[in-house]
C-alpha cells in the first residue's frame, strides 16, 4: 500500500486529473470573456487576366493544356484580387487568456451560375497573428511598417511584429494590399461575375478547447463582427498588353514549407 | 511468479480474464459510440506533420465533427487522399458547389506555401466533402497525442511498454 510504485501511480493519477480539470476550466471560461470585433474592408481594384495555375508540375502542365484546348477554347481566367482591402480592423478583444493565435483571412465569395447551388468562396489573403504569450514561430504575420524594408535579411527577421508600431495584437492597418492568392472558379471563368462579396473572417486557435470562427451575430458577451464586408463585381477579362506585370504580383506569406507541400 | 498464478482457482482466473475483457470492450464501445455520435470514422486524431504550425504541432490531439456537411472556407478538415490511408489535417481555402451539386473543397496547410493540389490523387483537383473528408476539427488538446507518434516511430517502445505492463500485472500478484 505504501510502496514507491503505488505512490508514483497515485501522484501521476492525481496530476492527470488536475491537469484535465484545469484544461476543461480554461476551455469553458472563454465564454466569459467579452469580444467586440470590428473591421472595415474596402475593395480597391480587381482585375481579371488569363493565366495558368503556377503550381502544376511539368507533367500536370501538359495535362492542363490539353484539357483546356479540348474544351472548345476555354482558357483559365484569373481575377487579380482586390489589392486593396483592409483598413483598421480591430480584433484585439478576440485575444483572451486562452488565445494562442488568430488566423485572419479574407475571402471573395460570388454566386454560382445555378440557383440551387450556394455561392462559391475562395481565400485571397490570410495572416497568422500570434498572441504575445505564444512562443516565437517563423510562420507568423509581419505587419508592413511605414519605413522602407531594411536591405539585410538578418535585420528583417528579428524585427517585425504582427501589428503596427504602438498597437497590440489584433490591429491590422493595410492599404492597397496585394493578395496572397489569385483565385479562379472551378469552371475556369470568373470574369464579369456579379454580386461578389469581399469579407473578413477569423479563426481563434485556443491553447486548449474549442476552435471558434467568425460570428456576425452576438452571443452573450461575444458581440458579432461589425463591418468587414464589401460588395463588388468581377470586371471583364483584360488583355495582357494593358496589364503591367508588377500589378499582378502577389504577396508572399511566411510559410516555411516551400515547394512540395508536407 | 508462475506458481502464484497456478494457485489461483479457476473461478478467480476466469473473473480476472472477464474483467480484462470488460475493460477492453468498454474502451472499444466508447470509441465506436463516439464515432457514431460524430459520424466520423476516426473522431480523435493525432497531428502527424508540421504543415499546420503554429496552430497545430506534431502530437496534438484533435476532436472531429463530421455532421456539418456544409463545410465553410477556413474550417480545418481531416481528409484521406484517395487510395492512401494517411489522414491529412489542412485548412479549407476554396469551396465550390453544395446544395444540389457535390461540395468540392480545396485545402492548404497553414505552413505550406502551396495548396494541396499536388497532394491529391492523380486527376483529382478538389476534395469531395461527402467522400474524402473524415471530419472537421472542432476542439483540440495540445501535446497529449505525442505518445502515439513515439509508439509508431519507435516500434521497440511498443514491445517495451507491453512487457513492462505485463511485468507489473504479474508482480502485483505477490
Amino acid at each position: 500500500m505504501h510502496s514507491s510504485l503505488v505512490r508514483i501511480q497515485n501522484v501521476f493519477g492525481y496530476f492527470t486529473s488536475v491537469a484535465f480539470a484545469v484544461a476543461a476550466a480554461v476551455a469553458v471560461s472563454v465564454l466569459l470573456s467579452s469580444q467586440t470585433p470590428s473591421a472595415s474592408l474596402e475593395l480597391k481594384n480587381v482585375q481579371v487576366v488569363k493565366g495558368r495555375p503556377h503550381y502544376y508540375s511539368t507533367k500536370r502542365e501538359e495535362y492542363a493544356h490539353v484539357k483546356f484546348d479540348l474544351d472548345a477554347g476555354m482558357r483559365l481566367a484569373f481575377p487579380q484580387p482586390p489589392p486593396s482591402k483592409l483598413t483598421h480592423p480591430d480584433l484585439t478583444s478576440l485575444f483572451n487568456w486562452n488565445t494562442k493565435q488568430i488566423f485572419m483571412y479574407i475571402t471573395a465569395s460570388y454566386p454560382s451560375t445555378s440557383p440551387s447551388i450556394p455561392p462559391s468562396e475562395a481565400v485571397i489573403w490570410d495572416a497568422i497573428i500570434p498572441s504575445d504569450h505564444a512562443p516565437f514561430h517563423p510562420n507568423t504575420y509581419i505587419h508592413p511598417t511605414s519605413k522602407t524594408p531594411p536591405k539585410s535579411k538578418s535585420k528583417s527577421k528579428s524585427k517585425g511584429k504582427p501589428y503596427p508600431e504602438g498597437a497590440s495584437a489584433g490591429i491590422v492597418k493595410l492599404s492597397n494590399q496585394k493578395p496572397k492568392y489569385q483565385i479562379t472558379d472551378v469552371s475556369g471563368k470568373i470574369a464579369e461575375r456579379e454580386n461578389a462579396t469581399l469579407s473578413l473572417h477569423w479563426n481563434v486557435q485556443p491553447w486548449v478547447g474549442a476552435l471558434v470562427w467568425t460570428n456576425t451575430k452576438s452571443y452573450g458577451r461575444w458581440s458579432g463582427l461589425k463591418g468587414g464586408a464589401d460588395k463588388f463585381d468581377f470586371p471583364s477579362l483584360k488583355g495582357s498588353e494593358t496589364i503591367k506585370k508588377e500589378d499582378l504580383k502577389t504577396e508572399t506569406g511566411a510559410e516555411k514549407n516551400r515547394g512540395s507541400p508536407a | 511468479m508462475f506458481s502464484s498464478i497456478a494457485s489461483l482457482q479457476p473461478r478467480q482466473l476466469a473473473a480476472q480474464v472477464l474483467n480484462f475483457a470488460l475493460v477492453l470492450s468498454t474502451a472499444f464501445m466508447l470509441w465506436k459510440g463516439l464515432s457514431v455520435f460524430t459520424n466520423s470514422s476516426s473522431p480523435i486524431v493525432v497531428v502527424l506533420s508540421g504543415s499546420m504550425e503554429p496552430a497545430f504541432e506534431r502530437g496534438d490531439l484533435l476532436f472531429l465533427w463530421n455532421r456539418g456537411m456544409d463545410t465553410q472556407v477556413g474550417e480545418i478538415v481531416v481528409y484521406n487522399v484517395r487510395g492512401k490511408d494517411i489522414p491529412i489535417v489542412h485548412r479549407v481555402v476554396r469551396r465550390f458547389g453544395g446544395g444540389s451539386a457535390p461540395l468540392q473543397l480545396l485545402t492548404k496547410g497553414d505552413n505550406n506555401a502551396a495548396d494541396d493540389t499536388e497532394l491529391y490523387a492523380r486527376g483529382q483537383d478538389y476534395l469531395e466533402r461527402s467522400k474524402d473528408v473524415v471530419g472537421s476539427v472542432v476542439g483540440y488538446v495540445p501535446f497529449v497525442g505525442y505518445v502515439t507518434i513515439l509508439l509508431s516511430e519507435y516500434p521497440w517502445l511498443k514491445t517495451a511498454m507491453l512487457g513492462f505492463m505485463a511485468l507489473t500485472v504479474v508482480l502485483q500478484r505477490e
